[in-house]
């Protein structure tokens, strides 16, 4: 991997062991033919199970599970290979482990664990999370529109979702809702359940290879015994992002790498006025630039890695890391899309795909403000949302 | 029955190499298991899966080899035998040393890479045979045990193949075909830590020094000549000593 200042020096054996296992299987797996499915627009769901051997989904929670159990950086250098090759993989990773398989470990009952985790991991089951709402994501709570209400020993939940990732291809969701005390609370829905419905959302211009839907929730009947018993209030679903941004602060600098040994090594080929490219001083600051936020992007998620192992990790930290890798890998892309020339527009090169994907990474999970508004907060003790 | 396989670390094919002082400076480069090594693992992975038994590794190397020997318990070996060695030391060195560890682990076959990718001399799995006195075949591209004292073989010709009979134990080099090799998964790597890798020092075995001394080594460089011939004033004569430059310099036409 690039890594200017050894980084991997800072990284257990284990750790290296894994990054290496997870970059040669994706080489061979997903590399040649993402931009097929990319420009086809869809998820290569045969990978599904291959990831779950692999030990992708989840891979930080328990073997007891049936998870990997690995440390927080090998976790993260996962979704760091995933990304390298596309966004829309490590999305759909982001969201099995972070948004799916997390939630049910942290909230969920043991009798739910012992039931769902292990399909999850081994990627028999997929998973989907509805937080967000057509009306706006960046205030979950105050536009929560969707409710759950009583009915004996069952809950009927009623409400739209907006934004899914996986939302179609899942066999159960991660639903939010508003009881009738205003309280929210998680509860696992079978995706057959009558009255479910997950439409897919078309015409993306972005995160092509990756399924995101709309879920339809009218008068869905979910047993009590679903309802996650450890989650009570929002803080229980925003937990759940903090994890999953946690991992897409690692992915992007994966995205970070691709474009810029995409742009470094065009630039060394491509001769201009009689030299290489590369041998211009804009072009130089460009990729001297590029090198600059992955090294310091490494050395931020590789600290917040350790503070996480330790228990010392605090979301406002993942939201500094969120925020700066995500731009850091944006602005790459698209100066490596300008590198590229005319190239640069076409699939044949892998700087405009990441480009675009990574204008969806850069307003998700928590937008870009939303996270500098976030530090905002934690600097001045004033909220500015 | 016990299957064992010689692995060894090499430097990633794909690494950028850099040159220090006329040596090889290794200190930035990804080392990997010996692709032609890893089918000697796989095979061995297949053999215990099919008949039963212990998949054993044995490798010789500096201490960083053991993350190529955990790369191949990841994948499912049961342990290790590690001979320990920092420095140079030529594929008959080696292979009189790995004799004495194969000769105590008594294993059913042996497999090993065709050739090693750093020193690519395709001399160890035959030079391990001949310290063992046991057979040896090449290049093998199919195996399937008859029963603990025979095997047969496909072994690979240039423009050919032969199947042959061997008696057991004996020692079987990999060609690309032989099989495909399964990805290290994470509960494997996991699961590796826990697993033993018992550690020899090369001296124990006899190791003295290397019998042949690299003095330097150097890395092919291919740069383009970029030759430009100038066709606008003499056009007839630029296309002239372009036909003969192709002719009589590229031997192209």
């Amino acid at each position: 991997m690039l890594d200017f200042y050894r980084v991997q020096e800072l990284f257990t054996e284990e750790e290296r062991a894994v990054q290496q296992a997870a970059r040669r299987f994706l080489e061979a797996e997903a590399l040649p033919q993402i931009r097929t499915w990319w420009e086809a627009g869809t998820f290569p769901t045969h990978l599904i199970p291959k990831f779950g051997a692999m030990g992708f989904l989840g891979a930080n929670l328990p073997a007891e599970y049936g998870a990997a159990g690995v440390s927080s950086a090998a976790y993260g250098l996962i979704m760091y290979e995933l990304e390298r090759i596309d966004s829309g993989l490590r999305s759909f990773a982001s969201v099995q482990g972070a948004l799916v398989m997390y939630p049910i470990f942290a909230y969920g009952s043991e009798e739910q664990k012992r039931e769902f985790l292990p399909r999850l991991a081994a990627g028999e089951l997929v998973g989907a999370f509805g937080l967000t709402e057509p009306d706006g994501g960046s205030d979950p709570g105050g536009n929560m529109k969707t409710r759950a209400h009583r009915d004996g020993d069952h809950w009927v939940l009623n409400g739209t979702k907006m934004w899914i990732t996986n939302g179609s291809i899942a066999d159960l969701a991660i639903v939010w809702a508003k009881d009738e005390a205003g309280v929210v609370r998680g509860f696992i829905v079978p995706t057959d359940t009558p009255g479910f419905s997950a439409p897919e959302i078309k015409s993306k211009m972005s995160l092509r290879a990756s399924v995101t839907s709309e879920l339809v929730l009218e008068e869905v009947r979910v047993p009590d015994a679903l309802r996650l018993p450890g989650a009570e209030g929002l803080k229980a679903p925003l937990s759940c992002l903090t994890q999953a941004r946690y991992g897409i602060a690692w992915g992007v600098l994966g995205a970070l790498e691709a474009v810029y040994t995409e742009a470094r090594d065009f630039a060394l080929s491509r001769r201009t006025f009689g030299e290489p490219l590369a041998k211009k001083q804009l072009v130089q600051a460009k990729l001297a630039g590029m090198l600059a936020d992955h090294t310091k992007g490494l050395l931020l998620v590789w600290r917040l890695a350790r503070l996480k192992d330790a228990g010392k990790l605090h979301h406002t930290q993942v939201s500094l890391a969120k925020r700066d890798n995500t731009y850091a890998a944006l602005k790459a892309a698209r100066l490596a899309r300008d590198l590229l020339g005319a190239n640069g527009i076409t699939l044949e090169y892998h700087a405009i795909r990441h480009m675009l994907n990574l204008e969806t990474v850069y307003t998700y999970e928590g937008t870009h403000d939303v996270h500098t508004l976030i530090l905002g907060r934690e600097i001045t003790g004033l909220a500015a949302f | 029955m016990k299957f064992v396989a010689i692995i060894r670390q090499v430097p990633d094919g794909e690494a950028k190499l850099r040159e220090e002082g006329g040596r090889i400076d290794l200190s930035g480069a990804t080392m990997i298991l010996d692709q032609m090594d890893e089918y000697a693992v796989e095979e061995i992975l297949q053999l215990k899966e099919k008949h039963g038994g212990e998949a054993v590794i044995v490798a010789f190397g500096p201490e960083r080899t053991k993350e190529a020997i955990r790369t191949a318990l990841a994948m499912g070996a049961d342990r290790a035998v590690f001979v320990k060695h920092e420095g140079d030391a030529d594929p008959i060195t080696e292979a009189k040393a790995l004799a004495k560890v194969l000769a105590e682990e008594a294993p059913t076959v042996v497999f090993t890479g065709g050739q090693q990718a750093d020193w690519d001399s395709y001399a160890l799995g035959p030079a391990v045979a001949e310290a063992l006195g046991w057979p040896s075949v090449a290049w093998t591209t199919a195996f399937e045990l008859e029963d603990e004292t025979q095997a047969t073989a496909q072994h690979d010709l240039d423009e050919g193949a032969q199947r042959v009979r061997v008696r057991l134990p004996a020692v079987l080099t990999t060609q690309q075909g032989l099989n495909e090799p399964r990805y290290p998964t994470l509960p494997g790597i996991m699961k590796a830590k826990k697993k033993e890798i018992k550690e020899i020092p090369a001296e124990e075995l006899g190791v003295t020094g290397t019998k042949v001394e690299i003095l330097s080594q150097a890395i092919v460089k291919i740069e383009r000549k970029q030759k430009i011939l100038d066709g606008t004033k003499e056009p007839e004569k630029a296309a002239e000593e372009l036909v003969r430059l192709l002719h009589e310099e590229a031997k192209v036409i």
